[in-house]
Order: structure tokens, then sequence, then C-alpha cells
């Protein structure tokens, strides 16, 4: 008879049989997902109570382990269930300011034009950074029963990184340089928010979205090629971030529905407070003329500049107002503020 | 315009709700009463009186402007003279890299000042508004965080980045014996949840640093972005060849980090681990079972050096300029040491990788002497990471000590 060798070398080994079932992930188009490995006990769906530990979805729970402070106990919290999808997508579509932008293709511009895109610029690496905080901010919060929520915000604090480095780039590749600082821009919102979910719908849904339509009218801000193609490359990776929110208000609203005038109420503020602007606020005045000079061509030709600004305010807020009603906010449209509402489309 | 339009657009400006805040700031202007409705009534839209409440034009210059009848709003654009650094062209120094962060530290732009005073998130460099809100930042002092490395290892991270879900050969992975797989299954197990839970540690430090160390930030989110990818990866080879997630991590090292009260505590803490984790992985075709294993401890090690690489610097740059702490860094290192004997005493994080380094359970003396050799070479390592730190570690913490004899 063979000597038990655990015996013989007393091992342990309480560790090694403490499951049955075997997980066996396959991978598909796309490699192996988040998607492929959302398996049986260890799916989203099969999520147990959390236990304020970083323990992994899954994981057999070890006696004795201590605990880490409070994180989120109910999967609503934070959970969107569009997350693995979107964390796949992001290590697949990460791109470098470096070298995916043709910063060769950049030619001296006219003063008041180069001017006008730093000031934009220098708007933009600021209102970046405070994105990147944030997310970081409520990472420690987030428990690792839906560690996928987690693995997205992680994402989005590299894409942050790259906005704030890109923008920053841009302001110092063309014979420029920062301008103004922006204030007022409504981001003190976003730190200040004291919940997940209040983070999210200012956040991803307004701010990021405000950002997201001006990023899509990128082909008439930018003055070369290299602008053009900044716009293009930020609005991809925050399509997600607001992909992320959408979802993630949905799933509240969608669970606990209870939780609609309190959402309400954090919107009152973060429209209020950025004077109508929102979370992002293009409306502060170096930006507003910036962004007429550049959409016009010019300053001379600042009033036509100043008919596509309205026209983005218009896209901002009927894209917004769109946004909220997928996710099942419709009836924000009745409370949004007269500095909103002057440009929203009839229902 | 003709007496209708102006009679249409007047009632048109009764029914438009003019917001508390911009009779507020009209007031606060010198406005007249009943001058935003004669704008309104002239047919300037809302958005664009708000331009011009926002833009600080005041009563007296509104009250002309409408009276001359002009369409367009009044401009500033002051913005445009403010005293920055202008005629910056950064080029890429290196084509390859392309246009890097290094490419621009020119000018002003590249002090990185020994304290920051601003504490609102303005660009470093930019022109201060005189009123803005506390953000809240902690951090301002740059011996605390620094380290020069950060500039050039944010593009190498971004440069390096790697996918599981597909720089990973998952269609070559073969069945291993029930035991090697239930090693390989505990291990990701416990890494899984130790890069998961450091990711979110240091995310949790991104909103206390202020924008003064800018560059320092974005290096700390490629950390975290690793750190992401790491613990996904883990995830996947444990649910991925017929095993699963195991008994969760111990808890004790993990605990000590997160009590960290400082950036310098926090960074020390984590020295110790991040330093040993780069020697394991840096050691994983010791105890890869197959070429997957290999590729993945590959990838995680070239990731863990840029940490080390930081760590190092950011250690020997705050000591060199805070010589009065040097000691004070042993309570930090003597506890991270202690809670991390405790968890390398834990059955589950050392019977594993004993398995795995010897080949199974059935060569379990073997893989105990492996594991010994490991453990010595991790802390040989982590003592010579001190050094190049300028720090000289003259005894390591006796569970430490114990925890490698065993």
């Amino acid at each position: 008879m063979a000597a038990n060798p655990a015996t013989e070398s007393s091992l342990d080994l309480s560790w090694l049989d403490l499951y049955e079932d075997a997980a066996s992930a396959e991978p598909g188009k796309k490699g192996l997902t988040l998607k492929e490995i959302n398996l049986g006990r260890y799916a989203d769906s099969a999520r147990g109570a959390g236990d304020m530990t970083y323990r992994m979805r899954g994981a057999i729970p070890r006696p004795g382990a201590q605990r880490f402070g409070p994180n989120y106990q109910s999967k609503a919290d934070v959970w969107s269930e569009n997350c693995l999808m979107l964390y796949e997508e992001a290590t697949q579509r990460q791109w470098s300011s470096a070298r995916d932008i043709p910063w060769d293709t950049l030619e001296p511009l006219p003063d008041e034009l180069e001017r006008a895109m730093c000031q934009l610029a220098t708007m933009l690496t600021e209102v970046e950074f405070i994105a990147g905080d944030v997310p970081g901010q409520w990472m420690p919060f987030v428990s690792a029963q839906d560690f996928e929520a987690g693995l997205f915000l992680m994402t989005q604090i590299m894409d942050e990184a790259r906005h704030t480095d890109v923008f920053r780039k841009r302001a110092l590749a063309n014979g420029g340089g920062l301008l103004a600082q922006g204030a007022g821009l409504g981001l003190r919102t976003l730190i200040e928010a004291r919940d997940f979910t209040e983070m999210s719908v200012l956040m991803h849904v307004q701010a990021e979205g405000f950002v997201q339509s001006m990023f899509r009218m990128g082909e008439l801000i930018g003055q070369t090629e290299a602008d053009k193609r900044i716009f293009r490359m930020s609005a991809q990776d925050e399509s997600r971030h607001l992909a992320f929110g959408v979802m993630h208000l949905k799933y509240v609203l969608d669970t606990e529905p209870e939780r609609r005038e309190e959402i309400h109420h954090y919107l009152d503020k973060a429209e209020g407070d950025a004077a109508g602007g929102g979370s992002g606020d293009v409306t502060f005045p170096p930006v507003f003329e910036a962004l007429c000079i550049l959409l016009g061509g010019g300053v001379d030709k600042f009033d036509e500049g100043l008919q596509k600004f309205l026209l983005l305010r218009k896209r901002q807020i009927n894209e917004y107002v769109h946004r909220l009603t997928v996710a099942g906010l419709g009836d924000r449209r009745e409370r949004l503020g007269p500095l909103m509402a002057q440009f929203l489309d009839p229902a | 315009m003709s007496t209708g339009e102006a009679l249409a657009r007047a009632a048109q400006a009764t029914q438009v709700e003019i917001p508390q805040e911009a009779r507020d700031r009209a007031r606060e202007l010198g406005w007249e009463d009943g001058l935003i409705e004669l704008a309104l009534a002239k047919g300037h839209s809302l958005q664009v009186i708000w331009q011009a409440l926002r833009a600080g034009v005041d009563g007296q210059r509104a009250k002309e402007f409408l009276q001359g009848g002009q369409t367009a709003i009044p401009r500033d654009l002051s913005w445009m003279e403010v005293p920055t650094e202008w005629g910056i062209r950064a080029r890429p120094k290196d084509p390859a890299m392309g246009l890097t962060i290094a490419d621009l530290m020119i000018g002003t732009y590249g002090d990185v000042p020994d304290v920051w005073t601003n504490r609102s998130e303005i660009a470093r460099g930019s022109y201060p508004n005189p009123i803005v809100e506390d953000m809240g930042y902690t951090i301002f002092e740059k011996a605390l965080v620094w380290a020069d490395c950060c500039v050039p290892l944010y593009e190498e991270a971004i440069r390096d980045r790697w996918v599981s879900a597909t720089d990973l050969n998952w269609n070559s992975l073969e069945p291993l014996p029930h035991d090697l797989e239930r090693a390989v299954c505990q291990f990701m197990t416990e890494q899984s949840e130790r890069a998961y839970f450091t990711g979110a540690l240091w995310s949790g430090w991104l909103p206390e640093i202020s924008y003064g160390f800018l560059e320092l930030k974005l290096f700390l989110s490629t950390i975290i972005y690793d750190l992401a990818r790491h613990s996904e990866a883990f995830r996947k080879r444990a649910l991925s060849n017929g095993g699963g997630l195991g008994l969760q991590a111990p808890t004790d090292y993990s605990r000590v980090a997160k009590e960290a009260r400082s950036f310098p505590e926090l960074a020390a803490i984590l020295f110790v681990q991040d330093s040993m984790l780069y020697t394991l992985f840096s050691h994983g075709d010791e105890f890869a079972q197959n070429e997957l294993e290999r590729d993945l401890y590959r990838f995680v090690a070239r990731d863990r050096k840029r940490m080390m690489d930081y760590h190092i610097e950011r250690m020997k740059h705050m000591l060199f300029k805070l010589p009065d702490r040097r000691d004070e860094q042993n309570l930090y290192l003597n506890k991270a040491e202690s809670r991390m004997g405790k968890d390398w005493a834990d059955p589950a994080v050392s019977e594993p990788l004993a398995i795995l380094l010897g080949g199974g359970v059935a060569n379990i003396e073997e893989g105990k002497r492996k594991l010994r050799d490991l453990r010595k070479l991790q802390v040989d390592s982590y003592l010579a990471d001190l050094q190049k730190a300028t720090f000289i570690r003259k005894h390591i913490n006796g569970r430490l000590e114990q925890a490698i004899q065993a």
C-alpha cells in the first residue's frame, strides 16, 4: 500500500478539494472573455451575499477572513448588465496618444484658431483629470462579488489618463500652450457624490454624455487631421463609459424603482449647480468663445460659430434626455431647468 | 424687424421661463429689471443672454448693446491673452515611441514643483482662476509621491499592453493531473484577489494626489489597469481547465495595506508585496505547467517590473529629500513583512506553490525545497531592491524569516 504523501509530509491540503464541479470555459470568437467564464456558480447571476472582504465571486469563503471596511452589498448598487462586454472591448481598443495620433500632420494655424484649440484642450485636460479621480474614489467600495464592474472602472481610469494626456499634448504640440483654467465647470458635483449611482448618473450619463456629444462634432471643431482623430478616438472611449452609466441607471430603475425620485434629486442639483450647463459645462465663457471660434472658423466668423454652438448645445441636451429615456428616466424631460429645456425637441 | 415679428417675439419671450440663477446674476451685474425680457423680445435666445451674464457684461453695457440694436453677443476673449508660456512645439525625441509625455516636459510645463499649492484641478501650466473651490486633494508634496521614472514608464506601459482574451493561447490548455490543476487554481484564486484588491486600493488614492504631479497620476493609472488585467487573467485560467476558484486569499497582508494612513506608508507596504511578486512571476517558468501559464507569468512580470522601478525610485527620492523619515520606513516594512510571513505560512498559499514546483503531491519534498529556495530568493531580491532605494534593512521581521525556513 502506497504511503499517503500528504500524511508523510505533514501537508494540510484542506484547500485542495473544497469543490467538486469542474469549470472548463472555452474561448469564443473573441478569445476567452469574461462572458465565457461567467458560468455556473461563478456567474453574476449566482452572486451571493457580499462579506466586506475582497473575496472574488465564486471563491470559497475563508474562515476568519478580516473585513476591509464597508463596500456595496447589493448588486444593483454598482452593476451594469453590459460591463463584461465593455471591459473586454476596452482592453481590445486601448490606443496610444503617442503613436496613434498623426502628430506629424499638425500645421501652424492662424493664431486665433490655435489659441481657441489650446483653450479647449486646456479645459478638456482638466475635465478628464477629474474623470479619472472619480471612479478611483469609488473603486474601494465595489465588492469583488461584482468585480466586472470594478474591472470596467479600472479601464475607465486608464482611458481618462490617456484623455488627460492627449489634450495636454495637443495644447503643447503646435506652437501654443495651455491657457485659462476652467472654473465653474460643474466638476465638483462629480467628486461630491456620496453614492455610486449618484456618481454614475452625473459622470457617466451627464458629464461624459455632454463631452461625447461634443467629441462627435469633432469633425467641425478640429482644425487638423490630428485634432479630428483625437476627438474620434476619445469618443470611442467615452461611448463605453456612457454605455456603462446608462445601463447601470437602467438596472437600478428596473430593480429598485423606489430610487427614481432620489436620482432626480441628484440631477436637479447637478443641472442647477453648473448654472444649467451640467457637469463639464461648455458654457464657461472661455470655452464657449473658443468653441464659437473653432466652429465658425475664426473670430470674424464668431456669429456663425455661435449658431453651431447652439446646435451643439441642442444636440447635447437632446442626446442627454434620450439616454435618460433609454435608461427609464424619460420623465426627466419634464424637470429640466429652462437653460436646458430651451433646446429640447418636442417628445 | 417688422412690428408683427416684434410682437410675436415679445409674446414668445413672456413664455420663456427665466432661471433664478440668471436673475441673480443680472442683479449682481447691475442689469435693470426687465432687461432680460427685453433681450428675449429682441430675439436673443436665453442661451445667448446667459452667455453674456456669465461673461460679466454689466447692466450699462447690456443696455447700450440692446438699444443699439446689435444682434451679436458681446465677446470677451481675454483668455487669449493670459500670461502662460506660449509658442510650445513639442516634438517626439524618439520617433518609435511617438509624442510622449516626456516630450512635453519643456519650459515651465516641465517644472514639477516641490510643493504644489493650488487646491483645484487646474492643469499644471495653465492660468489660474483666482476664485475656485477646493477639490479636496491632500497630497501636495513632491517628495512623498514622485519618481522621475514615472514619465517614461507611463508610455512604456501603454506600449507594452496585452490582452488576456487574445494574447494567451487558451486553446493550448490540456488537462492536468488533479493535484496540479487544483494547485494552479488555488494559486490563481489568491493572485486574482490580490490583484483586484491592490487595483482598488491604488484607485482610492488617486483623488488624494494634486495636479502638480500629473505624470505620476497617469502612471498610477497604468498600474491600476495592469492589475485589472492580472485579476481577470488569473480568474480566466482558474476557470478554463477543469478546475475552479479555491479558497479565498489570506487577508493579513492586504489588511495592513488597507490600513495605511499616508501615501508613503502605503507605498512602503506595497513595496514589500510588489518586490516579492515581481521575483515570483519572474521565476514563473519554474512553476508554470504549460505554455499559457509561462506566457501569462511573463506578461505579469513585465508589468510588475514597472511597478518596482517606480517603488525603488520613489523611495530613493523621498529618503534623499526627507532624510528624517528614513527610520520611520522600518515601521511600515516591519508590519508588511510580518503579515506577509503570516500569509506565506498559510497552507493555501505555500502548498499549491510547493506542489507546482515539485510537479505534484508525490514530489512534495522536492517542491518544498524549491519553494524554500524561491522564498529566499524573493527576500534577497527584496532586500536588494531596498538597497537600490538607498535603504538598508538590517533585520527582516522574524515571522517572515520563519516563513522562509518552513
